[in-house]
């Protein structure tokens, strides 16, 4: 390689500007990447991209973030499209303004809540029961308290996998013969395989959009808390189109985290477009295994600005890929003989196997408890 | 053979193999070659992420060590096994003196009763050997773990033997369809190459060195049509796989041009969901035609 140092310079300093465009580069990535530059011809700048492309980027994601940076380091391009950036900066700050939790909501339950609201703070019994709705910014703050102890355990499955035991199908003939060594080779007792269990994925999709405002960001609590609860939980967020939140999630602050996957969605308080955002989850994500033998959990209302039939036909592949689809909608409320009017609920309706409220604490409780035997 | 020092060697080789390989995907084999670290291939499915490996074995006449990864799938499947059924009839033949004899007990537990399961077999071949972890994104994370201490260090510790490592290590290819994210830590130890859909003339290509007898002016059509429909909002767009499949169908049918009914009649090659089938039966003509 000509002239080492400066060069191994350039390129780590690549690496850096990779690192500052979000791209995650490690020390060790830009070792391989200053090795395997060594190995081609450093003069030819296509050696030098599809070198980096090959060692400093390890997800299909971070594609064209390193092609970005690649064009601006390599062949000093300006930054691409101002305007894109401005959008982006604008929507971050709505959402952001967005974000303050409503107050109490004026109009029909105003007196009630004024009657209840000395017994509120302290009976967290009575604020099980009060649609999230209705509820003050205090008594929100409880409920986000009480919300993160609910544990959710999704229903479990039988594995391939095998662990060893004393009763079981098949023969466990190393740890038999093991044993039989210590007894000078009696095979004494006999040790079988059993099947492991394992927890099923669970699917959060929240619907964020207008019509359920008043749910949408106790749900996205809701969701926090599953995700740090269960192994394996992917939540994604739709108004008019689908945005997958997990990894925004992962934050373990809270409040840092919910603010993030709020920063992450752009849709927020939109028009509903649920069959549209159904079919892209089917396609992207149902597809390709995610949901497979896994719990899906939709919190929406059914008002649908979108197609039926695209609705008809996501839901009833959604419900041929994943093991059962739970509904909650917060309409339906406490009332047991609830019937769907929304369009939207009335053409889902035949693919949920499960469909509860959600509108308040209670509800999701009454998930959590039936979530493990949803068999 | 040795392995090329240049991209442009490996390509041509990789192309007597009857395989065209772009110059990323080039450049990920030779550097993964050159630096001994193992290669991660992502990509649709069929566009012959599995196939690079085996040219890459056969072209260079390594051994190919097919590791096919299942849910489940556990050290005992991947890595060796004990011939149990031998050992116990070995245990019951062996006198009571025997039993106690230190020398017969270690010879329980020698290589005779090992059987070699893939992992340990391409550590074994070093050098010798092309190891292709297929769909590693079926394999439950458990084992993702395990593989990461295989793939860092080429070595395998038996408690009964000892360790047995790798003097040269072997390429080593893997492949994942994305229906899982794959842990960081793996991803840090490979090499990362997406394989994306081919350009008509690239596919093109593709599809005569693969059935060097079609006509080449129906597999152009081919091509075309099969690029046409990857734009249609298919549930599951037609690899290159199947543009392979469709050209040999319709040469097998003895069709010439790629008409409408040809096209009717064969489809089932190229479309192989319900509705999918569907949304293109109504355009078969579209799809056709302007080829």
């Amino acid at each position: 390689m000509p002239d080492q140092p400066a060069f191994a310079g350039v390129l780590t300093g690549f690496g850096r500007a990779l690192r500052s465009a979000g791209v995650s580069v490690g020390t060790g990535d830009v070792m391989s990447y200053c090795s395997a530059a060594g190995l081609l011809d450093p003069a030819d700048l296509v050696d030098l991209y599809w070198a980096g492309r090959t060692t400093l980027v390890s997800r299909k994601d971070d594609i064209p973030g390193y092609d970005a940076t690649f064009r601006q380091y390599f062949l000093d391009e300006a930054a691409p499209a101002p305007e894109l950036l401005k959008l982006r900066a604008t929507a971050a700050a709505q959402v952001q303004a967005e974000m303050v939790m409503p107050s109490t909501e004026p109009g029909t339950g105003a007196e009630e809540e004024q009657a209840m609201l000395g017994l509120m703070a302290s009976d967290v019994d009575a604020l099980k029961h009060r649609s999230f709705a209705a509820c003050t910014a205090s008594e929100l703050a409880a409920l986000r308290r009480i919300m993160a102890r609910i544990r959710l355990t999704p229903p479990q499955r039988r594995t391939r996998r095998t662990k060893s035991g004393t009763d079981g199908r098949a023969p466990d003939l190393r740890r038999t013969i093991r044993e039989s060594m210590r007894m000078h080779g009696d095979p004494a007792q006999m040790f079988w395989r059993q099947r492991r269990v394992r927890l099923r994925p669970l699917i959060l999709i929240l619907d964020i959009s207008g019509s359920m405002a008043d749910y949408s960001r106790h749900l996205l609590q809701f969701a926090y808390t599953a995700r740090h609860a269960a192994a394996r939980v992917e939540v994604f967020c739709f108004g008019t189109r689908l945005t997958r939140i997990t990894k925004a999630l992962e934050h373990r602050q809270p409040d840092s985290a919910i603010e993030q996957a709020a920063r992450t969605v752009v849709d927020w308080d939109g028009g509903t477009r649920i069959g549209a955002s159904l079919d892209t989850f089917v396609r992207k994500w149902g597809r390709g295994g995610l949901c497979r033998g896994g719990v899906v959990v939709i919190c929406s209302d059914g008002l649908d600005r979108g197609d039926p039939e695209l609705l008809e036909a996501a839901m009833e592949r959604l419900s041929r890929l994943c093991h059962r689809v739970v509904w909650l909608n917060p309409h339906k409320g406490t009332n047991p003989n609830f019937r769907p009017s929304a369009v939207g609920m009335m053409i889902a309706a035949p693919h949920i196997d499960l469909l509860l409220s959600g509108h308040d604490l209670a509800s999701l409780e009454e998930l959590a408890a039936l979530l493990p035997v949803l068999n | 053979m040795e392995y090329p020092q240049t991209v442009g060697e490996l390509t041509e080789k990789l192309r007597q193999g009857g395989y065209i390989a772009d110059r990323g995907l080039a450049t990920s084999l030779l550097v993964s070659l050159s630096l001994h670290r193992p290669v991660l291939l992502e990509g649709e499915v069929g566009v012959g992420k599995t196939e690079v490996a085996k040219v890459l074995a056969n072209v260079f006449g390594r051994r190919l060590i097919r590791l096919q990864c299942y849910e489940g799938i556990d050290t005992n499947q991947a890595l060796y096994e004990w011939d149990y059924a031998r050992q116990l009839l070995q245990i019951r033949a062996l006198s009571e003196q025997q039993v106690a004899d230190e020398e017969s007990v270690d010879k329980l537990f020698g290589p005779k009763f090992l059987l070699e399961r893939p992992l340990l077999a391409a550590i074994r071949a070093g050098e010798q050997a092309v190891l292709l972890i297929d769909e590693i994104d079926r394999a439950d994370d458990e084992f993702e773990a395990f593989l990461l201490e295989v793939l860092s260090d080429f070595q395998i510790s038996i408690p009964e033997i000892g360790t047995i490592s790798a003097l040269a290590p072997p390429a080593v290819i893997l492949t994942s369809n994305r229906t899982r994210e794959l842990h960081d830590a793996l991803r840090r130890r490979c090499l990362y190459h997406w394989i994306g859909y081919p350009t008509a003339e690239r596919e093109l290509e593709i599809v005569m060195i693969r059935e060097p007898y079609a006509v080449e002016a129906l597999a152009e059509k081919v091509v075309a049509a099969v690029h046409r429909l990857r734009e249609l909002d298919l549930a599951k767009p037609p690899g290159v796989a199947e543009t392979i499949d469709w050209v040999r169908t319709l040469g097998f049918l003895g069709e010439t041009a790629l008409t409408p009914a040809a096209a009717s009649d064969t489809v089932g090659a190229v479309i192989k969901d319900r509705d999918d089938l569907d949304l293109v039966r109504d355009q078969l003509e579209d799809i056709t035609s302007g080829a």
